[in-house]
This record gives structure tokens, C-alpha cells and sequence, in this order.
């Protein structure tokens, strides 16, 4: 009896660990492609320069998946439902809103944006303290009810997308001009500049939330359940909110809006590591969108001459793979 | 079900006796009260319809002189037919348009959520339309209208068919679903956007926007007219088809052949106004919801209002997006955008607090009208 | 027999309408509490204030001493466990994984030797060995309730709130499930408090009776003093005959 508890449960944790590391290998595969192929190696000078133009973009792309791996978990965990994805709620556009907003108060001309890093640590401070009032305000109103709250966000994306494009409508062209320049980041174009601040405000963000993260597992079963288990629900809940709303951020300012790499990335990582262990799932879930960010890229790259940005892969096989979901699941919802 | 209406509209009607006859509304005989007030909304609707219609005409940039168009000053009636008569009719086919397709959709779905935005129509117009330019670059705006009917009609009912397989509980995943397919099917637009390199030259043809309106280039919204006729005339089917398939069965009405009626219908107006006017969202989908709350949920009772209502809303906009930066224009878009999303929100607040699994604003009614 | 849990005064409104209107009682340690009532009564209002899964209006619930507002959320849990209707997983969990979390609140994510024994003797008291790898999604209504009571033994607290545990269940699982609720009390000397919507059970299985009606309390004491004819009808307003059965007043309505 007791041991066929000890034999399946390192089993499973052990597969986990084997999968975790296949898919580690695949990373690095992808990441070598990335900075190798058509590298000129042979070219000492053209090989450091281009190798200079790649590692930034490699970089923001490695941010950018583990933010949105990370946001995604949290935020289905937190809900408790596993077909949504943070950006459906409207948070990049709320980000770039409040991005022209800082802009057109201040000016570019403003000390806030000569510095690429400080301009993003207005948006950061900006975006933490709205959004989480925002979806906060909007948990509470709706008691927890996700679709709701998902209906909400993608009106709000609209509604904070008309507002911003109706103050770009209003704006000094020359400041238009450098806002767009620090505004829309896509993958061939990244944020480089932001990188050195954007991991060191994750890893601020890790260590604040260290604690809830661990309650993560709980919070995982609904709120009756993680009261039941003595978990502070609400505070938990703000914290954590917290969280995904920065992370979203500093994807959005790195490689700009990735609609549905998180809900591919995420039920891929369940899917393939089927535990409910967030420590796992979020390793699994970062790889996995550094593969298909990666790829995505050498694919755009070498096989579409960057016509075809890679974002634009992502929206239509990730709303293909939601549709897949809701078939699979028939009836459920 | 008169009953209903009778409750339905009781309450605008109050204030609009107590503000222009002053009297109350025991002191009438009931019946002839109950007839006027049947009628009233849609006679305010129209009146004020009119008045902002008129309004609307004499605001723009150069100076329309009443007396002179009617001393017939050539200059003068020259700008009021070429430009601002067009322009007029355009929103109100647009307002008149979508929302009677939105409510029709509604309608059919039996979802107060779905409409011409949450149900993938308009991505799908555009998509023919970028597949228009892209294979028949030198053919004219007919070949782009025909595409656009073409895939809006067969993406809508696409659309509604999945999210009849998957049989939805929740009743706010119908528009999420469609949002999504919206999403995946305008990605795939931009994908031959980026591909044939006309990225630029689509979004200025998909943003929403009358100022380009002139005499002999907006003629087609005019095809609204005859489809809203049809859509009057086969209401009560809509009606019974939104009720299922057994019911619909059950009164001998092929539900099948009206529902593919029904969506078409409403796909074809959307994308003709796609084609004309650009993306214009969530008319369809407020204002069917917004009338329902006062006057019910039968379709024959609250058409005619929807559609007024409707060419209403987008009048007001459009006066707002033309006087708030004057001379310049805001794309009228980004007026409705802002608007229609915080009533949007509103009315989901208001859902929410009344009934919480009430899939119907006018749930009370709605029993009243079954006895 | 002083009472642990003393519940004075509680009242709870949306908007204008109270829900709960100011409802006092003691809860009798190590006995067998059932709320009974019609639909609407306050009842499950009342057990979500008690197990704080909803924020009273004003009132008082004195917990050991202390009101449960008061108690720090993980300190409380090893007092106090709730279990709700509503368990709506979507994690990949197994049996015994689910009733480790019942040790969460002692030992978080890293469980100790001891911890693993108070699962194992959890698991085997709810007769769930051959079940324990498999997982929760696949199991079937009863076995799923039994593995969530698993883990609130788990859990080892004083008190057990359940929250209406024979709803979607049939007759053969809700009489086993009201058989273990007895011997959590007689044998491992719980306190167990539940709402029910089966009058017969609660009288049967329990030692005392509370019912609502209008969010006031209606009748609250022993068992038999609530059966009777004249007191269930004033809460139901139905006409009832009162049986014995086994020595317990068991009620028949139609």
C-alpha cells in the first residue's frame, strides 16, 4: 500500500524533471540557431556585429516569455480557470494608454523620458498602481466572476486604445514621433535599452512575492478551499495580481503585445508536465515560450525575410489552439 | 405580452407626460393611454431623430446658410448635396444598419452579448476585402463588396455553428469565442496584410470614418433598406428560431433555413457598411440592449425603435467627433469606441446586479410575456 | 460543558434585504450540530460567517476566546476546516495529493514524516488506499466527497464545518457520509457543524438541531425537542407526522 505511494509520486516528480530537461535542451538548441545561423563566423567584424544586433533581441525575447509564462500561471491559478490568458484584459493596452498619457502630461522633453529606464520605471510605477486598482475593483465587483472580468478587459482595451489614439490625434507631431519610437517595440525591432532595468525588476518582483508564490498551489483550488487552508485569500490575491500586471508590463514594453503566447505556453507546460506544482509548471511554461518565441523567430527571419512579424504567428496559432481547447472540453463552460 | 409592454415603457413615459402634458398617468383612460404609449417611444425616437438629423446638416466646417440653399445659391446647395446630405444618410444607414443587425443576431443566438463585433462578422468582411485587393488589385469597389458579403456571411455562420457544437453554458463566453475567432481571423488578415505589403493601405480602409463620404461613393449602404424591410418581415421567425431548434420544430419553422436567413442578413449589412464607412463596433451591440431594457425582448415590438435609436446614437457621435476639435475631425471610431465601451460596461454592471444568471435584461417581462 | 464557539448578535445584509438577522447561539462541543431550514433561510449564510468564508455585518463570533475576525487565517485553520459544495478542481491531482493539502497550514509544500502518517491514517479512515493514485477528476461523486473529507481529517482540526456534503449524492453515499460525520464525533471527538437540507438526516445523525426561517433562528436544541409536529411546521409550513425509528423522531411529510 504505502509503497505505491513512494514508488509513483518520485516517479512522476522524476519524469517532470527528465521532460523539464528535454525541453532545456531544446532552449539552448534554439538559442544557438538563433545567434548562429547565417552568422558569418568566418568574418571575425561582421560576426560580433551581427552577433551585437542579436543578443538584445534574444534577450528582450528571454524576458519576455519568462514575464509572460509566469503572469499567465499566476493569473489562471488565481482565477482558477485555465482558457484564459492575462492578455485578454486589456493590459498592454492599458499600458500603452497610460504610457502617451505619462507623455502627453509631461512631454518627451521631460527629464521622466530622456532616460529610456527611468520613462520605464514611470510606466512600471503607473501601470502597478492603476492596473491592479483596476482588476482589483473589478474582482470585487463581479465576485470573481473570470468572463466577466474578461468581457470587461477586452472592452477596456478598446475603450483605453480609443482614448490613446484620440490623444495621439491631439499631439505635437514631433512628440508623436518619439513616442512611437519608445512606444511600439515588436521582435524585430526590441526594447534593448530596458533590459539591465527589466530583470532587475523581476527579480524585485520575485522576492516580494516569494511568499505567495508558494501559496500558489493552494490558491490553485478555489477560494473556499485556500481559506480553508489559512491562506490570507484577499492579500494573496492583491499581491499576486500585482504581479501578473508588472509582468505583463515588462513583456509589453520588451517585445510589445504577444496576445496568446501565454495560453499556448501555459496549457502546453500542464499538458506536458501534468502536475500541479507551480514551481515546475512555470520552468516549463518560460521554455516552452523561449522555444516558440525563439523559433517563431528564425522562422520569420529566414524563412519569411521578416515580412510576416512572428507576433502575428503567435495571435493565429494561439486563437487556434483556444478554439481547440473549448472543442476538447465540450460543454464544460 | 401586452401586459409587458404596457410595463416596459411605463417609466420613460412618465417623465415624458409629467414634462410635456403635465398630467398623470391615472387620469387617462387606460386603453387610449395604452395605444399612444405603444407608439410613443418610437414618436419621441423619430422626433428627436429629426431635430439632431437637422442639427447634424448645418455643422461642418464652411457655413451652410438656410436661406440661401432655399434662395438656391449654387455653392451652397452644391456642398449640401455633395457632402453633407451623403453624409447624413450614410450614418443613418450605418446606425439603422448595425444595430438591426446586431439585433438580429441576438436574436438568433438567444445571446444578449452577440453582434456584429463579438461574432467575427466584421474581421470576416475585411479579410474578403483584403483578399479582394490582394488577388483582383485593379477591380473596383464591387469586387471588394461582393468579397466582403461572401466572407462575412460564411465566418458569421461559421461562428455561430461552433459555438453551437460546443454548447456554451455560460452565456459570456458566446462573445469571448467570438472575439477570438475575430482575433484569429484578423490575424490571418494582417499575415496577407505584411505578405503583399498593402498593411498601410488596410487600415486606413478599416478605420471607421464619414468624412470621406461623398455623392456617388457611398450609394451601396442604401442596400441596408431593403434587408432591414426583409428582417421586419420575418421578425416573428427570428423570434422563434432564437427559442431552439425543438421549439422552432414544434411551430413547423425551418430552423436551419432562418437561421442561415437571419445571419445573412445581418453579415451582409455589416459588411456593406465595412466596405463603405469602415469598422464601426459595438452599436450592434448596445443599442438593441439598451432599447430592450424599456421595451421587451419581441423582436417585431422593438425593431423599428432599435433602428431609430440607432441612427440616433451614431448622429450624436458623429456631431461630438466633428465639433470637439473643430475644424479637424475625430474619427468617429474612437467617439463611439469611448462611448459605447463605458455603456457597454455599464450595462454588464447592471446585468450583474440584476439577476446574476438572468441571460435577459428584461427577465420580468419576459414571464409576463409568456402568460 | 463550556462552549468553544459562541455566536452573538450576527447579522448579515445585501443591499436591503438581511439575510441573517441577528442570530445568536452556542455551538455544543464535540457534538453534532445540524442547521436545517427552508431555501433562504440564512442558514449557509450563517455557516459562511462561522467558517469566514463571508465577512459578517456586526455580531460577534467568539472563537476560543477570541473573535474569529481576529484570528490569523493560518493559525485558525488548524482549528477550524470548512468544507463547501462547490470543489471545482481543474488541477491534474491525485487522491492523496489532495488530502496532503489538509497539512498545508502545518507544514506548507514540504511535508514531514509525521505529516505523511496523518495522511496515510486519513486516507485509510475514509477507506480510500485503492483510490489514493488515481486521479480526483476521474473518481465518482461519492468517492470525490469522500477524498475531500479524507482531507479535512487531514487537516486534524477541532471543529469541521460541512456545507451542505449530501448535496449530489445518492442515497447509498449521503447515509454513508452521514455515518462518517457520526464518527468523526464519537470517535475522534470532533465538533462537527452541518447544513442540511435533509431534515430526516439531521435527525437521525445529529445531536442538535438549529433551524432557520427568515433569517432568524426558529428552534434551536436537542433533537427531539425540534422534531416535533407543531415546531416543524412553523418552520416549513408543511404538515409533518413524527415517526420513531431506532428511538430517533424521524419526520414524514408529502
Amino acid at each position: 500500500m504505502n509503497n505505491s505511494v513512494t514508488l509513483q509520486k518520485p516517479n512522476r516528480h522524476k519524469k517532470n524533471a527528465v521532460k523539464l530537461l528535454i525541453l532545456g535542451v531544446i532552449t539552448v538548441a534554439a538559442i544557438v540557431c538563433y545567434l548562429l545561423i547565417n552568422s558569418h563566423p568566418e568574418k571575425t567584424k561582421l560576426f560580433l556585429y551581427i552577433l551585437g544586433l542579436r543578443l538584445p533581441t534574444l534577450l528582450c525575447m528571454v524576458i519576455a516569455s519568462l514575464s509572460i509564462g509566469v503572469a499567465t500561471l499566476i493569473f489562471q491559478s488565481i482565477v482558477n480557470n485555465r482558457i484564459v490568458t492575462p492578455a485578454l484584459l486589456g493590459m498592454q493596452s492599458i499600458y500603452s494608454f497610460l504610457h502617451t498619457a505619462a507623455v502627453f502630461v509631461f512631454g518627451t522633453g521631460s527629464i521622466l523620458f530622456v532616460n529610456q529606464n527611468v520613462s520605464f520605471a514611470v510606466d512600471l510605477v503607473l501601470m502597478g498602481t492603476v492596473a491592479t486598482f483596476l482588476y482589483w475593483y473589478l474582482f470585487q465587483k463581479t465576485g470573481h466572476n473570470i468572463l466577466y472580468i474578461m468581457l470587461i478587459g477586452t472592452v477596456l482595451s478598446s475603450f483605453f486604445g480609443s482614448i490613446q489614439s484620440a490623444m495621439v490625434r491631439v499631439m505635437d507631431p514631433n512628440e508623436y514621433d518619439a513616442l512611437l519610437s519608445s512606444l511600439v517595440a515588436d521582435f524585430n525591432n526590441v526594447n534593448g535599452e530596458i533590459i539591465i532595468f527589466s530583470v532587475a525588476a523581476l527579480a524585485v518582483l520575485a522576492i516580494v512575492l516569494h511568499k505567495e508564490l508558494k501559496l500558489l498551489d493552494v490558491i490553485t483550488m478555489g477560494r473556499d478551499q485556500a481559506i480553508n487552508l489559512g491562506v490570507d485569500y484577499d492579500k494573496a490575491i492583491r499581491k499576486l495580481l500585482f504581479g501578473v500586471v508588472l509582468c505583463m508590463a515588462v513583456a509589453t514594453a520588451t517585445v510589445g503585445p504577444v496576445s496568446f503566447l501565454g495560453l499556448i505556453v501555459a496549457n502546453l507546460s500542464r499538458q506536458i508536465l501534468k502536475t500541479y506544482k507551480h514551481s515546475h509548471l512555470i520552468i516549463g511554461a518560460s521554455l516552452i515560450g523561449m522555444i516558440a518565441l525563439i523559433g517563431g523567430q528564425l522562422v520569420s527571419q529566414h524563412i519569411f525575410h521578416f515580412t510576416v512579424p512572428v507576433s502575428t504567428f503567435v495571435t493565429i496559432a494561439g486563437g487556434v489552439y483556444f478554439l481547440y481547447l473549448l472543442l476538447r472540453k465540450k460543454g464544460a463552460y | 405580452m401586452e401586459y409587458a409592454e404596457y410595463y416596459g415603457i411605463i417609466c420613460p413615459i412618465q417623465v415624458y407626460r409629467i414634462i410635456f402634458f403635465n398630467h398623470t398617468l391615472a387620469s387617462a383612460n387606460c386603453m387610449e393611454v395604452f395605444y399612444i404609449k405603444k407608439h410613443l417611444s418610437t414618436v419621441i425616437l423619430g422626433s428627436l431623430l429629426f431635430v439632431t438629423a437637422v442639427i447634424s446638416l448645418f455643422i461642418g466646417v464652411l457655413d451652410l446658410n438656410i436661406g440661401a440653399l432655399f434662395s438656391g445659391d449654387s455653392e451652397d446647395l452644391q456642398i449640401f448635396l455633395l457632402s453633407r446630405l451623403p453624409r447624413l444618410l450614410a450614418i443613418l444607414c450605418t446606425g439603422i444598419g448595425m444595430s438591426v443587425a446586431g439585433l438580429i443576431m441576438q436574436q438568433l443566438c438567444m445571446n444578449k452579448f452577440v453582434s456584429p463585433t463579438t461574432g467575427a462578422t466584421i474581421q470576416s468582411a475585411q479579410f474578403g476585402i483584403a483578399l479582394a485587393m490582394v488577388f483582383f488589385p485593379t477591380m473596383g469597389l464591387f469586387t471588394r463588396t461582393i468579397f466582403a458579403f461572401i466572407f462575412a456571411v460564411a465566418g458569421t455562420i461559421l461562428f455561430v455553428f461552433f459555438v453551437q457544437r460546443i454548447k456554451v453554458k455560460d452565456t459570456v463566453l458566446v462573445p469571448l469565442i467570438g472575439i477570438m475567432f475575430g482575433n484569429i481571423i484578423g490575424g490571418v488578415t494582417n499575415f496577407i496584410a505584411w505578405q503583399f505589403e498593402i498593411n498601410q493601405q488596410l487600415s486606413t480602409y478599416f478605420s471607421g470614418s464619414f468624412s470621406l463620404i461623398i455623392r456617388g461613393k457611398y450609394e451601396l449602404v442604401w442596400l441596408i433598406v431593403p434587408l432591414v424591410i426583409i428582417a421586419f418581415i420575418y421578425s416573428n421567425h427570428f423570434n422563434i428560431v432564437g427559442m431552439g431548434q425543438d421549439f422552432s420544430k414544434n411551430l413547423g419553422v425551418n430552423y436551419n433555413l432562418i437561421l442561415i436567413l437571419g445571419l445573412s442578413i445581418a453579415s451582409v449589412i455589416t459588411a456593406s457598411i465595412v466596405v463603405i464607412v469602415g469598422q464601426i463596433s459595438y452599436i450592434g451591440l448596445i443599442v438593441p440592449n439598451l432599447v430592450a431594457i424599456f421595451k421587451g425582448d419581441k423582436i417585431r415590438g422593438t425593431l423599428v425603435d432599435t433602428a431609430l435609436f440607432g441612427a440616433l446614437f451614431v448622429l450624436i457621435c458623429d456631431i461630438i467627433a466633428r465639433s470637439v476639435i473643430m475644424p479637424f475631425e475625430i474619427p468617429i471610431e474612437m467617439v463611439v469606441g469611448i462611448i459605447g465601451s463605458l455603456v457597454f460596461i455599464a450595462m454588464l454592471f447592471y446585468k450583474l446586479k440584476h439577476g446574476k444568471k438572468a441571460v435577459h435584461f428584461g427577465k420580468k417581462k419576459e414571464v409576463a410575456a409568456n402568460e | 460543558m463550556a462552549a468553544n464557539m459562541n455566536i452573538v448578535d450576527l447579522v448579515k445584509s445585501y443591499g436591503s434585504k438581511t439575510v441573517v438577522d441577528e442570530v445568536s447561539f452556542e455551538v455544543p462541543k464535540g457534538k453534532v450540530l445540524s442547521l436545517i431550514g427552508p431555501n433562504g433561510a440564512g442558514k449557509s449564510t450563517v455557516m459562511g460567517m462561522i467558517s469566514r468564508l463571508i465577512a459578517k455585518d456586526t455580531g460577534v463570533i467568539d472563537f476560543e476566546g477570541q473573535d474569529l475576525s481576529k484570528w490569523k487565517s493560518k493559525e485558525l485553520a488548524k482549528h477550524l476546516s470548512i468544507l463547501t459544495q462547490h470543489n471545482n478542481i481543474q488541477m491534474k491531482l491525485t487522491v492523496r495529493e489532495l488530502v496532503a493539502f489538509g497539512r498545508f497550514p502545518y507544514s506548507g509544500s514540504r511535508l514531514t514524516p509525521e505529516d505523511n502518517e496523518m495522511i496515510d491514517r486519513a486516507v485509510a479512515y475514509m477507506e480510500l488506499e485503492e483510490f489514493e493514485d488515481r486521479y480526483i477528476d476521474e473518481l465518482s461523486g461519492g468517492q470525490r466527497q469522500r477524498a475531500y473529507i479524507a482531507m479535512v481529517i487531514a487537516q486534524d482540526t477541532d471543529y469541521i464545518l460541512l456545507d451542505e456534503p449530501t448535496n449530489n449524492l445518492d442515497i447509498y453515499h449521503a447515509s454513508n457520509l452521514m455515518r462518517i460525520v457520526r464518527r468523526l464525533c464519537d470517535e475522534l471527538g470532533k465538533t462537527v457543524i452541518l447544513v442540511l437540507h435533509e431534515i430526516n438526516y439531521a435527525a437521525f445523525y445529529s445531536d442538535y438541531i438549529c433551524a432557520f426561517r427568515d433569517g432568524k433562528i426558529a428552534k434551536f436544541g436537542a433533537v427531539s425537542e425540534v422534531m416535533t409536529k407543531e415546531c416543524l411546521k412553523d418552520i416549513y409550513n408543511v404538515d409533518f407526522e413524527i415517526i420513531n425509528v431506532h428511538d430517533k423522531p424521524l419526520s414524514v411529510y408529502y
